[in-house]
């Protein structure tokens, strides 16, 4: 079977749309599961717990960005480098980069987000923006492996 | 080994459809044993425990579109375009994207009803509202991961 560049490259676009759903499925999961304690205990913080459980939601956007990203822009330039089969193989090599990045830090910002959603009754609530600060941490990274993808596809000259 | 485009196309959508089925499986087994111990307990909250254990069941009906729009629409559309080969391989790639989105996020939602049920007894049924809008955070996942996939064949020209 003769996989072609392009192919490989949209592979790399895919794997790093799969990392990212996986990881915000899993983080929010994981925050949902404290949601749903500590609001059988006291219902009064269903607002906080709707904003900590859906902070891990932005990598499917990432992720999606990527693949975008892929399939306009680095698609029509892989056939004008001198050698396509190799930069195909680099762009699915950076989507994986990105999706190892999308999936762990997905799942480990649901743990920060289920940390602060259990502590939300004993601090009345007031641990929301430091838990939000906490949760950030995570997300930095995630945000960092996007940059990163771009701006490794901006230095193989395929963006 | 000469693998025909529109079957590596067929392969993507029957893969979609594969993740999908295990997701809805697994998710409703871990909130139906969860389920079966609340009913054991409290048998008035059959009517609540069937609305959260049958929340993963979209996941079947997703992943279902996912393959029947390959059959019908992109597999003819597939020789139509420059080179087939790498397209089916694309399809491939995006029906892997899509099964992962449909598996991962049906397990993990089931978690989360499963938490809901068993926090029915204690909160007398209230806590199903709270617990349904947790578990559809994750549902989210599953529906974007279905329309991003068919955003990405319309990208590639494909439907």
């Amino acid at each position: 079977m003769n996989i072609s560049a392009a192919s490989l490259a949209i592979l790399g676009g895919a794997l790093a749309l799969a990392g990212g759903l996986g990881g915000a499925a899993i983080g929010m999961a994981m925050a949902g599961y404290s949601g749903v304690a500590t609001l059988a205990i006291d219902p009064k913080h269903l607002k906080s717990v709707i904003i900590l459980a859906a902070l891990p939601m932005s990598r499917v956007f990432y992720g999606f960005i990527i693949l975008i990203f892929v399939l306009t822009t680095v698609l029509p330039k892989i056939y004008l480098m001198p050698e396509p089969g190799g930069s195909g193989f680099a762009v699915a090599a950076c989507g994986l980069i990105s999706a190892a990045a999308f999936s762990f830090s997905g799942i480990y910002q649901g743990h920060v987000c289920s940390a602060g959603i259990s502590a939300l009754i004993k601090t009345k609530g007031r641990i929301l923006t430091n838990s939000i600060m906490l949760a950030v941490f995570v997300e930095l990274l995630a945000v960092l492996g996007l940059v990163f993808t771009i701006l490794s596809l901006s230095l193989l000259d395929l963006m | 080994m000469l693998v025909d485009p529109a079957a590596l196309a067929t392969l993507g959508g029957t893969i979609s459809l594969a993740g999908g089925l295990v997701g809805s499986s697994w998710g409703m087994a871990v909130a139906g044993s969860a389920g079966v111990a609340m009913l054991a307990q409290n048998p008035r909250q059959r009517k609540n425990v069937i609305i959260l254990a049958s929340l993963p069941m979209s996941r079947v009906f997703y992943s279902f579109i996912i393959l029947i729009l390959i059959v019908n629409t992109v597999s003819p559309s597939l020789n139509a375009i420059a080179e087939p080969e790498g397209a089916g391989f694309a399809v491939l790639a995006m029906g892997i994207m899509a099964s992962v989105a449909f598996a991962v996020s049906g397990i993990y939602q089931g978690s989360v009803c499963a938490a809901g049920i068993a926090f029915l007894a204690k909160t007398n049924g209230k806590i199903l509202t709270n617990s349904i809008t947790l578990a559809v955070f994750v549902e989210l996942v599953a529906v974007l991961g279905l329309v991003f996939t068919i955003i990405a064949l319309n990208i590639l020209g494909l439907m």
